[in-house]
Order: structure tokens, then C-alpha cells, then sequence
């Protein structure tokens, strides 16, 4: 079968920013960061020097699973299915037994439900019980996510989740794209969902020094580290024609996938693997460089990534990169590991579909190793034809997607 | 003659890196010896322990030496005695 385009025509979003779309993206347009003291995680016992993160407020599982079941899902879980419910129906797409079948799901998620080992652990080493729940297996299982998607939804074509650290959800919306164009699915649910805030996880992370202890600032002078978040994100995709023929509403085409590997070193990152996977992604989706308006950065906000992120962005683009609007929206919804492609694909894509391009918040002034415009702390109105969403992971492993606006 | 905090300091990181202390002076150069950032996370991490010190993340990013590790040691335990919460086998106590 020749390759397809492929719409996106559904979105749904559990987010720091907010519990759907409309909330999240007015967020995101105001430059508002959802970054503040870290809550309903007590690492006093242990010392912990994190204290501020973003963190989904305000999400109530048992407004979403009934009769036991939210305990039955992690967090990362419950995410993951309540994201994937808004965005099908965002899609307005009438599910026949055909399409069912035929219908994708592909989620990242880097350390799956992380809450429930956690838990499990903790009864057996601090509690002294001889037992942890019977659930701690199905619920810490990193496809528990894509699984329940599945069951809630009753699709059931090829499904499964793709762990790449922070590159997971960039990798698996990637591999949902290529099914969806290759004629191997008619529709597909794609995205990321994480929820690490754990005392051990957290106690881990600060062990790296590399969490902010103010807030996160990518791209900017006196930076000083990342911020964690969580959150989950899905999209609907579907062949174009598919689309176009039904009347659905679509808000871009995603029609790229770059995918490298450092070989390198497990945290430093490297210029030439992010370089070649946006060069992949520009190649695979046909679009020249210059056709690209609007780059979603890795942007972590740390001392090493943005500068490399940076001439990475400048080796591909040559001198249009002057021309490009880069942001991180990390500034504002965190970093959120395997959910954090997801979170920016919203973004992007929503950046594409509005004319507004959503900006670097928490920015302080210019970086001299840092010298792309980097929509300093106010969204911008503007029209572009192609985006590039960053992502990319320790252990040195790059996914980038392209997108293009809907019109073209 | 390096004192007990180089001496410290000198063989924690030949057991990090898996060298020889004799290679090792207060005067190495950090990134010629092939040590990188997780090496160096690994390192301090041990001397925390070792030391029952917290040595600040943004105390880190000038190190370039051994020396520099050392000085930064003795300037934590002459502002305050050691913290028992850390590296202790029980993080409760």
C-alpha cells in the first residue's frame, strides 16, 4: 500500500496546566507555568531536597473509574486512559466493529507505575509485612497504560507502550504515525503518560544534580537545572483521506519521524544525534528546512542540554535557524519524562491549528551559548507551515516528529 | 605529602574509576583522567558517605580538580559538623 498522509483529529490531556485541552492550551498561550512547591509527596523522613516540581492538581479518579477501579490503575494509568477518552471524543469518530480492529494504540512511558511498586516495597522494608498488594504486578507493568486504553475503549488492534526515558512518547506517537501511513492501522491512539512523583524516585532524581532548586528557565541565563512534571497526553490519528471524507475537524499532519542514537554517554548530550533525527524527521516528512516555523525544544532548562540543543538546531537549519520561534513548554508543564513528548506534540500541534506559538516562560535574559529566539516568556501570533517537536533521552536516544498545518 | 581529606578523596576515586591511587594527585586534572560527570556524581556521592557531608549542587560545576574536590570537602567540615543524616545505614535515625 502507498504511504498515506495522516491527520490528527483528536486530542486529550491530563496536564500541571490543566485537566483538558481548552485549560491547558490557555495556559500555555498566557506563558503561566505550572510550577510550585511540590505537594502530597513527605520526603522530610528521608531529607529530600526537591522542593518544587509541577504537578497535576486537582485530578479526582473517582470522577473516572467507578466501582473499585481506580484502584485497580496507577496514576500514570489513569492518565493515560482519561486523555485517551477526551481525545476520541475530541475525534467525534464512530467507532464500527472494523475500525475497532483496526484501530493502533502506541504509548511511552519511562517508568510506569512507579507509585505502586513503590508502595509495594515500601510494605515489605518499612512496614515489615510479609505481603504487598495483589495488584503491584499489573499495576507497575509500563504497557498497564496502553493495556487499560484498550479494554476502556474496546479497541483492539496492535497495541503496546515504548519505554525511551525522555524520548518515549516522541518514539511511540513515531511508530503510530508509520502504522497508521503504512495502511497497518486505520486509526491509532498515541501519546505518553508518567506520574513519578514518589519519595524514591524523587530521592533518585536528585541524586543526578540536575533539578533546579528554583524553577525551570530553558535557554536562559542563570538557569539552573530542570524541573520534573508529570501528565498524560493522546492523540487520534487517521489517514487524511479518512478524515478530509468524514468532515472530521483536523488539527495538523503529523508526517515525520527522525530516530538516532548518540552512541555516546548515558546523560551528556551529543550535537550530531539530535542533529541527524531532526534531519530524519525534516527527510522522511519531505519538508525543506525553511519550510519549518516552529520548534518545540528538548529544552530542559539544564546547564548541558540547552546549549547543545542549540548548535544542534543550528547545524541543521544553517542561517534560516534565525528565522525559527524555538520554545520549551517544559517552563511551564515540567519535565515529564515519558509524557513530556506528548505534552509538547499538544503544543505543537495546537500552535499549528491556532496561529500562536507558545512561549519560553521563566526567561531571564540572553545565554551567550544559547542565541536562538526563543519566544522569551509571551506567545507569539504567527502563521507557520511546519513544526519539529524535540525530544531527547539519557542513554542517548533522539526522536523527533514533524508536523505540518492542516491547510497545506 | 597529600593530608587525610586528599588521601580520602584520592582513594575513592581510584576505586570509582578502577585505578591505581598512585596515579591519582591532588593536582589531576579531572577530564584528562577520563572521569565525566557521572564518574564525578559517582564520586561525591561515595565522599557524602564517607564524610557524612551534603556537598551543594551548585558547588559542583566548578570543579576541575582534585584539589577542588578537597578544598570544597574541608570548607564544608569547617563550617559545620558532620550530618548524621546522611550516609548513615538508616536514614530515619
Amino acid at each position: 500500500m502507498a504511504a498515506r498522509r495522516v491527520a490528527i483529529t483528536g486530542l486529550g490531556i491530563v496536564s500541571p496546566l490543566g485537566l483538558n485541552i481548552a485549560d491547558t492550551w490557555n495556559a500555555l498561550r498566557e506563558g503561566r507555568s505550572a510550577i510550585g512547591p511540590l505537594q502530597s509527596v513527605d520526603g522530610s523522613r528521608v531529607g529530600l531536597k526537591i522542593q518544587n516540581a509541577a504537578q497535576v492538581h486537582g485530578f479526582d479518579p473517582l470522577q473516572h473509574f467507578q466501582g473499585g477501579k481506580d484502584a485497580q490503575l496507577d496514576r500514570f494509568a489513569q492518565f493515560s486512559v482519561v486523555a485517551a477518552r477526551q481525545a476520541l471524543a475530541d475525534s467525534g469518530i464512530e467507532l464500527t466493529p472494523h475500525l475497532r480492529e483496526q484501530c493502533a494504540i502506541v504509548c511511552g512511558s519511562a517508568v510506569g507505575g512507579q507509585a505502586a511498586i513503590e508502595a509495594g516495597f515500601e510494605d515489605l522494608w518499612v512496614n515489615g509485612r510479609g505481603r504487598v498488594h495483589p495488584l503491584t504486578i499489573a499495576k507497575t507493568m509500563a504497557n498497564a497504560g496502553a493495556s487499560h486504553i484498550s479494554m476502556d475503549l474496546g479497541l483492539s488492534g496492535p497495541t503496546y507502550t515504548v519505554s525511551t526515558a525522555c524520548s518515549s512518547a516522541n518514539h511511540a506517537m513515531g511508530q503510530a504515525f508509520r502504522l497508521v501511513r503504512d495502511g497497518q492501522a486505520e486509526l491509532a491512539v498515541t501519546g505518553g503518560a508518567e506520574a513519578m512523583f514518589t519519595v524514591g524516585m524523587l530521592k533518585a532524581w536528585e541524586a543526578m544534580r540536575v533539578i533546579s532548586p528554583d524553577t525551570c528557565r530553558p535557554f536562559s541565563k542563570d538557569r539552573r537545572g530542570m524541573i520534573l512534571g508529570e501528565g498524560g497526553a493522546m492523540m487520534i490519528l487517521e489517514p487524511f483521506d479518512a478524515a478530509r471524507a468524514r468532515g472530521a475537524k483536523i488539527y495538523a499532519e503529523i508526517c515525520g519521524l527522525g530516530m538516532t542514537s548518540d552512541a555516546h554517554h548515558l546523560t551528556q548530550p551529543s550535537v550530531e544525534g539530535p542533529a541527524r533525527a531532526m534531519r530524519g524527521a525534516l527527510r522522511e516528512a519531505g519538508l525543506a528546512p525553511e519550510a519549518v516555523g516552529y520548534i518545540n525544544a528538548h529544552g530542559t532548562g539544564t546547564i548541558g542540554n540547552d546549549p547543545v540543543e542549540s548548535r544542534a538546531i543550528r547545524e541543521v537549519f544553517g542561517a534560516h535557524a534565525d528565522k525559527l520561534g524555538v520554545s520549551s513548554t517544559k517552563s511551564m508543564h515540567g519535565h515529564a519524562l515519558g509524557a513530556a513528548g506528548a505534552l509538547e506534540a499538544i503544543a505543537t500541534v495546537l500552535a499549528l491549528h491556532q496561529g500562536i506559538l507558545p512561549p519560553t516562560a521563566n526567561y531571564l535574559g540572553r545565554d551567550p551559548e544559547c542565541d536562538l529566539d526563543y519566544i522569551p516568556n509571551h506567545a507569539r501570533a504567527q502563521r507557520v507551515e511546519a513544526a519539529l517537536s524535540n525530544s531527547f533521552a539519557f542513554g542517548g536516544l533522539n526522536a523527533v516528529i514533524a508536523f505540518r498545518a492542516a491547510n497545506q | 605529602m597529600p593530608d587525610a581529606v586528599a588521601e580520602k578523596v584520592i582513594a575513592t576515586l581510584a576505586s570509582v574509576k578502577r585505578i591505581p591511587a598512585e596515579k591519582i594527585t591532588v593536582d589531576s586534572n579531572l577530564r584528562e583522567m577520563g572521569i565525566d560527570s557521572l564518574d564525578v556524581f559517582t564520586l561525591l556521592f561515595e565522599l557524602e558517605n564517607a564524610f557524612k557531608i551534603s556537598i551543594p549542587d551548585d558547588d559542583v560545576r566548578s570543579i576541575q580538580t582534585v584539589n577542588d574536590i578537597v578544598e570544597g570537602i574541608k570548607k564544608i567540615l569547617a563550617a559545620a559538623p558532620p550530618d548524621a543524616s546522611v550516609g548513615s545505614a538508616s536514614p530515619a535515625d
